[in-house]
């Protein structure tokens, strides 16, 4: 018998914190560190699978912030801490941290887009000294749903950080308002390859943030984006998530732009 | 010379008495409404040399020649031999005398839409079961209409007559093989009856409200569904047009098997035989049913027939249907 | 190596695989075809030689033999998981060259693509071996030659079928021990098709030009393709799987996870939870099937995907030709390009 990679593995729920109406984020044990970026699949069998990338690492266990949008996740938002829930992966590229290092970073992140980048902030926070600047554009749906409020508090007082709300609701006392694609200007940009740009979110929003940097000079290579695509496998057979010859469990989620924006669908 | 006709004999050859004194018209039946192309040369000479150049297409698809003068009754009859023989001889009918035209008029043309031969959604051959049928029952004096449908959209309108026999088949699931892609459960839902739904990925079929259409086959990409190669039978009965309550036919026996199909027809001649009121002229089955009930009718027409295990048998049948009434009307006087 | 054997004889050489092997080939189904009195031709368990369809092309590829419809990946009951038993048999599947050639399309993307390969396909694949049935005259639509696929040597045996006698080449000695020592000997290589009615001309460029992807060719797919999905489930090369838990009606604790093929054309595919999903007019769906077996697959792998079988064109109900396809795109991009 060959192993078999498709048989998940049980991991404790250690954590659970309720971010906003629909996400939370669940710390769930896991004993050896994966790469930021990347992702597993996560099952409740009987349920079925789903891909969900990696919110947190920590020694001895990972974050994951999960939306209760399909039917796993419905199942998952069910569970209490000390449930089990079942794990395959890591899969996926992930960052590259070793490419920032000196590098003026920006991470531009939509709505729940921003929790593949929060161990990126969270490694910079703790490691400032291997980063150039870091600055942060964050830009959600409505003040309901900001995720991370605490966390990007925290980042605020070492980073440039933009938080804006595409609409405030009457409830929102931030400075921004609008959506992210129109505070891209108030990023100040570095020389061309002294910088790293990730763009995260939606696929529209990826498309028109990365327009925005693009038209303000940063040039496509320099424009990393993660890509979420329907995933089944994790392991480059089903086909799901396949766009020209990438297939995104494999060589993805996180692509250069200048891959990304030649991959149609 | 003045004519002296026997109007009887002229209209159980086949023939009609018109409105033009001296002229008749005479229907060529075509079972199935299968024909050769060939035979179209003939048809041709018939209309023009004996009739008035006029061919009517008839509702029950046969020819009806018009303008013929009865003294060339004899003639044309002779003429349409080729007819007889590939038509009706050919196929197993018994018809003594040939040259003599069609021995009787009064059980109509056996209709049928294209069938299998060319439409896709068709269950059966339904030229061959119209000639098999054809060859059962006629020639016969009474007056019964069937028609066949290859399946439950019912092209030839079979809901018209006294039997239409409905195409089904039975679906079978090979469950290892289905895709869950739901084209077979949003057509039967959008279409048909909603007889299936998805379960856990894979397909439920109701079969109480399956009508065995088929068009679950036809839509699977896998050959998840494929027919069952036994065919089966809807027997609609007693459906009419006419003056005294026109009405759709009824579902007799779903799920019947071809043999059933036709000893039911046999058996309704025994029962016509029994019940007919020979006080009148012609009395039409729908109407003899609607005096004696659908029990007694439902009893002779499955006497001595062993029933294929699937077929399922009417409880009970009202049929509805209109019945003329000047209630409906504002106004009495006529406008 | 070749033998020349009467019908009967190789019948009786089939009693004998039998013995070893599960027999997989061509097979009628009599009056099962999709529309009424019609049959249905596919991949089944054959016991004896007639009952292998060689005058006919199958509707169903034989890629069913490597890779089921429907495959239990495990079964669970509360925090147990178990594998389904291992199976044991050995097969042996008649098929064309053009087949086998296909299947190294799966064997591809299943065995080698990704870090680690397939436990399910590596265990039942490894059981199988090919007898090629000799194609000397192509069926319509097929265009094996155009995507050179028309000649393989990656088969056990070879047959070549006729309605008198068969003649057999065998390349692995293994099977020797089947031949009785009646049956005569002859030369026996078997031959290929080397032209086709259909000829496709495949765009061989490196970079597909940009203005391809949204070149109105692609239009008038929207309206007539209805997304049944037969072009993928017929071909040999599709490999496209859904992973599904189910629990049992009578025991919702207990359940299994099982995948089953899925089609790029389908509605759903490419959903996501949360209600994304792309591709969601059939002319990108077209786009993207055609240009995965003729581009992007050889991208990655550095041959063509498709091997020109010709079952989506005999299956599409709307007529849609996909080889007829290629060569407007092949023109599209001439245009494109200069
Ligand atoms: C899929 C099934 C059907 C097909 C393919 C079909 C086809 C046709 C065709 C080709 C005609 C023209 C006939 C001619 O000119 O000689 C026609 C006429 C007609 N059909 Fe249908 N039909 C179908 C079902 C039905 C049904 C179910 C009904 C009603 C219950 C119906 C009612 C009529 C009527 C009233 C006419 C007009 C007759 C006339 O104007 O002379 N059809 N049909
Ligand atoms: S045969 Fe017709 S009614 Fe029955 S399940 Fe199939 S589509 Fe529905
Ligand atoms: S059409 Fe066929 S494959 Fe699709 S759900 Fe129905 S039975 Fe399954
Ligand atoms: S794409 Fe069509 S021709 Fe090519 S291998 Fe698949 S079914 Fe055959
Ligand atoms: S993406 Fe489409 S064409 Fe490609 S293997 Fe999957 S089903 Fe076939
Ligand atoms: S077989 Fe034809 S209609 Fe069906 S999905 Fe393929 S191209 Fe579209
Ligand atoms: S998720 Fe299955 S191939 Fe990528």
């Amino acid at each position: 018998m060959n192993k078999n990679p498709l048989i998940p593995k049980p991991h404790k729920i250690i954590g659970i914190n309720r971010e906003t109406d629909l996400e939370s984020t669940f710390r769930i044990e896991m004993d050896t560190a994966p790469v930021m970026g990347q992702f597993y699949m996560v099952s409740i069998p009987r349920i079925g699978e789903m891909p969900i990338s990696i919110s947190g690492i920590g020694q001895g266990w990972i974050d994951m912030t999960i939306r209760n949008v399909g039917k796993v996740s419905q199942a998952v938002h069910f569970l209490d801490m000390e449930s089990t829930l079942f794990l395959r992966g890591p899969y996926g590229n992930g960052f590259c941290l070793e490419e920032f290092k000196g590098q003026h970073l920006v991470i531009a992140a939509g709505g729940s887009g921003i929790a593949p980048v929060r161990p990126i902030v969270e490694y910079y926070y703790n490691n400032q000294h291997e980063i150039d600047k870091l600055d942060l554009l964050f830009g959600f749906k409505t003040p309901d749903a900001i995720m991370f409020g605490k966390d990007i508090k925290r980042w605020k007082e070492r980073f440039k950080t933009i938080l804006t709300v595409d609409d405030a609701c009457g409830i929102w006392d931030g400075e921004c308002v609008g959506l992210i694609t129109g505070y891209v200007k108030d990023i100040k940009l570095s020389e061309y390859d002294r910088m790293d740009v990730i763009i995260i979110g939606p696929p529209v929003m990826i498309k028109f943030t990365a327009a925005e940097f693009i038209k303000r000079g940063v040039s496509e290579e320099r424009i990393i984006v993660s890509m979420e695509r329907r995933m089944s496998c994790g392991l480059g057979k089903c086909g799901h998530c396949k766009i020209g010859e990438h297939y995104i469990c494999l060589d993805g989620p996180v692509f250069r732009y200048n891959d990304a924006f030649k991959m149609i669908d | 010379m003045t004519l002296d006709v026997n109007t009887k004999a002229v209209v159980k050859n086949a023939y009609r008495i018109t409105k033009h004194r001296g002229k008749t018209a005479l229907r060529i039946r075509i079972p199935g409404g299968y024909l050769k192309a060939k035979h179209f040369d003939l048809l041709k000479e018939i209309a023009e040399v004996y009739g008035d150049g006029i061919v009517h297409l008839t509702t029950r698809q046969g020819f009806e020649i018009s303008g013929i003068d009865y003294s060339s009754i004899p003639k044309v009859n002779s003429l349409i031999n080729p007819l007889l023989q590939d038509l009706e001889i050919d196929i197993g009918v018994i018809i003594k005398d040939t040259s003599n035209g069609y021995p009787s008029a009064g059980t109509r043309n056996i209709a049928a839409c294209i069938g299998n031969r060319v439409c896709p959604f068709a269950n059966y051959n339904t030229t061959a079961l119209a000639q098999r049928i054809e060859k059962e029952i006629y020639p016969n004096d009474y007056h019964v209409k069937v028609a066949l449908t290859g399946c439950p959209n019912d092209c030839i309108k079979s809901r018209m007559n006294d039997f239409g026999i409905v195409g089904m088949v039975e679906p079978q699931y090979d469950y290892q093989r289905c895709i869950g892609c739901e084209a077979c459960v949003k057509n039967c839902k959008s279409n048909v009856t909603g007889a299936l739904s998805l379960h856990k990925g894979k397909v439920k079929r109701d079969a109480r409200r399956c009508i065995g259409c088929g068009e679950c086959i036809l839509k699977c990409p896998t050959a998840a569904w494929t027919r069952n190669p036994v065919k089966f039978y809807d027997i609609l009965i007693m459906g009419r047009t006419g003056k005294k309550n026109p009405r759709i036919a009824e579902e007799f026996i779903q799920w019947a098997d071809e043999d059933v199909v036709i000893k039911v027809i046999k058996n309704t001649y025994r029962f016509i035989d029994e019940h007919i009121d020979k006080t009148l002229p012609k009395e039409h089955i729908g109407y003899i049913v609607d005096r004696t009930g659908y029990q007694v009718f439902r009893d002779k027409a499955l006497e001595d027939i062993k029933l294929n295990p699937e077929a399922r048998i009417a409880k009970n049948i009202q049929w509805g249907g209109f019945r003329y009434s000047s209630d409906v009307f504002m106004s009495d006087k006529l406008q | 190596m070749g033998w020349k054997f009467t019908n009967t004889a190789f019948n009786d050489l089939f009693a004998g695989l039998t013995e070893d092997y599960i027999i997989l080939a061509p097979k009628r189904f009599v009056n099962r075809g999709r529309f009424s009195d019609t049959d249905l031709i596919r991949y089944d368990e054959v016991k004896k030689s007639d009952d292998i369809i060689w005058k006919e092309k199958s509707t169903f590829s034989p890629k069913e033999a490597v890779f089921p419809v429907t495959q239990t990946l495990f079964y669970f009951t509360e925090e147990a998981f178990r594998e389904p038993q291992p199976e044991e048999k050995q097969y042996l599947v008649f098929l064309r060259p053009c087949d086998i050639n296909g299947i190294r399309r799966p064997d591809t993307i299943n065995l080698k693509n990704g870090p680690e390969p397939d436990s399910y396909y590596a265990n039942l694949r490894k059981r199988v071996r090919f007898v090629m049935i000799e194609c000397t005259e192509s069926f319509d639509n097929c265009f094996c030659v155009s995507m050179k696929s028309n000649i393989t040597s990656d088969y056990d045996m070879a047959v070549r079928l006729t309605d008198d006698k068969v003649l057999l080449e065998i390349k692995n000695d293994d099977f020797l021990r089947y031949i009785r020592s009646d049956i005569p000997k002859i030369e026996f290589r078997p031959e290929f098709v080397l032209e086709n009615k259909i000829k496709v001309n495949v765009p061989e460029v490196d970079e597909m030009p940009a203005g391809v992807y949204e070149h109105e060719m692609w239009n008038e797919y929207k309206s007539r393709c209805i997304a049944c999905g037969r072009c993928n489930t017929t071909c040999v090369t599709c490999t496209c799987h859904t992973t599904n838990d189910i629990f049992y009606d009578d025991n919702s604790l207990a359940g299994e996870r099982r995948r089953t093929w899925a089609s790029c054309h389908v509605d759903g595919f490419t959903d996501m939870a949360g209600g994304i999903s792309f591709r969601k007019d059939n002319g990108s769906r077209m786009r993207f099937k055609v240009l995965h077996k003729i581009y992007d697959y050889r991208k990655r792998f550095g041959e063509h995907m498709c091997v020109g079988c010709g079952r989506c064109d005999d299956n599409c109900p709307e007529y849609i030709s996909y080889s007829g396809c290629i060569n407007t795109l092949n023109k599209v991009i001439r245009e494109t390009v200069s």
